[in-house]
């Protein structure tokens, strides 16, 4: 029934905001040819940068393949991405959860990580036929497990209920952890793959006399901003959880 | 006489207010959300407690259910007790000024979102942060304003 409700949920907010969707497009559609060229040629550069990378991305990720092959440890997982739009916010005032433009029918599926353009942002709880829920990684509810990228320090990290903060509690005082580090996914749980930025910390904690420090983090992603993420979806091997 | 007669309008008006949720709101600032739907609810019962009462109570939390994604009957419990209370009092609530009555609708909503707070920490959900009251007190200041229009529309369409 459920499920249902997401695809019907879904239907009603994109007539209810026809209007709006409506003038968006009216005034991206009055938007200069000027400014459009502008644009088309700062994506093109943009475009050619990143392709440029990810030649060498490539050349690495089999590199850590054959690397990998000589350890005998687990094969190299290859994403692949589903591009989709958030189009709507959930009303329910205590969790972070949103609702995307993809579903069953596109190859979504519960517990696919969903990925904003500089990080992770969530994963999906609830699948429709043509929509999904997503639950962002900063409800009270959600917890992940992440790594310091510089000390491969692991913790989890949770969700505080507000949209720009993480916490990781029961890390011991004496941990290595700073304000700046990068933490990143550490693919520990089989549920997200390894290496996705997630959080920067900005604040380390240590009471007098605790055992524990207080690590608070700010996810990279803006979760509260942009609507177009992509989700996670594993199609060779999953030899992370064997 | 004229019974069942423009009982559309009561659903219409659920119907309406229950949309009013899929509006889009920053994240950050859901909480201050008026709860429009429970406002219309709570005016269909004082007006027609012979109408409108748990049942309706019942449905209308389901679709706030659907519409939040949260497990369906959450939000039934809590309205269904208040629309409860209210169809035992209405006839002293309908004498009330308008703070007074305003008050009685902050008590009755704080019940509402009690309950479903209550059922939230028994299924190990997370609950509305403090933060949410501020949206109960706005919903109450909504009071006025809905009870003045849904009393139009009620009178325009002769529902009784």
């Amino acid at each position: 029934m459920q499920q249902t409700a997401v695809d019907v949920v879904a239907t009603v907010t994109s007539i209810v905001l026809a209007p709006v969707d409506a003038w968006d497009r009216l005034v991206a559609a009055m938007n200069s040819r000027r400014d459009l060229q502008e644009e088309v040629l700062r994506l093109q550069q943009e475009n050619r940068v990143l392709k440029g990378q990810s030649q060498r991305l490539a050349a690495l990720l089999s590199e850590n393949a054959r690397y990998k092959a000589l350890l005998r440890s687990a094969q190299l997982i290859d994403d692949e991405l589903i591009a989709a739009q958030i189009t709507a916010v959930s009303p329910d005032a205590a969790r972070h959860i949103v609702v995307i433009d993809k579903g069953v029918l596109d190859g979504v599926e519960v517990g696919q990580p969903m990925l904003g353009e500089e990080g992770l942002m969530g994963q999906i709880i609830l699948t429709g036929d043509r929509n999904s829920r997503a639950v962002l990684i900063t409800d009270s509810a959600h917890a992940l497990p992440v790594q310091v990228n510089r000390s491969g320090l692991r913790a989890i990290a949770e969700g505080s209920g507000m949209i720009d903060r993480l916490l990781i509690r029961h890390l011991p005082a004496k941990s290595d952890i700073r304000v700046g580090d990068l933490l990143v996914t550490s693919g520990l749980g089989g549920r997200f793959p390894n290496g996705y930025p997630v959080a920067r910390v900005v604040e380390v904690v240590v009471a007098e006399g605790e055992a524990f420090a207080l690590v608070t983090a700010e996810p990279i992603s803006a979760l509260d901003r942009g609507r177009y993420v992509l989700v996670l979806q594993r199609t060779v091997g999953s030899g992370a959880e064997s | 006489m004229e019974q069942a007669r423009s009982s559309w309008v009561i659903y219409l008006s659920l119907g309406c207010a229950l949309l009013f949720m899929l509006l889009p709101f920053p994240l950050e600032w859901r909480v201050i959300r008026p709860d429009i739907a429970t406002l219309t609810l709570f005016y269909w019962v004082l007006a027609l407690p012979h109408r409108v009462g748990v049942t309706t109570a019942f449905f209308l939390g389901i679709g706030q259910d659907l519409i939040e994604g949260s497990p369906i009957g959450l939000s039934s419990l809590g309205l269904m007790i208040s629309v409860l209370v209210l169809m035992s009092n209405y006839q002293r609530i309908r004498q009330f000024d308008g703070v007074q009555q305003s008050l009685m609708i902050l008590v009755l909503l704080m019940l509402t979102s009690g309950s479903e707070q209550w059922l939230r920490n028994g299924l190990e959900m997370p609950g509305l942060p403090w933060l949410g009251l501020i949206g109960l007190l706005s919903s109450t200041a909504c009071w006025l304003i809905i009870r003045e229009m849904l009393r139009l529309l009620r009178r325009y369409y002769e529902v009784n």
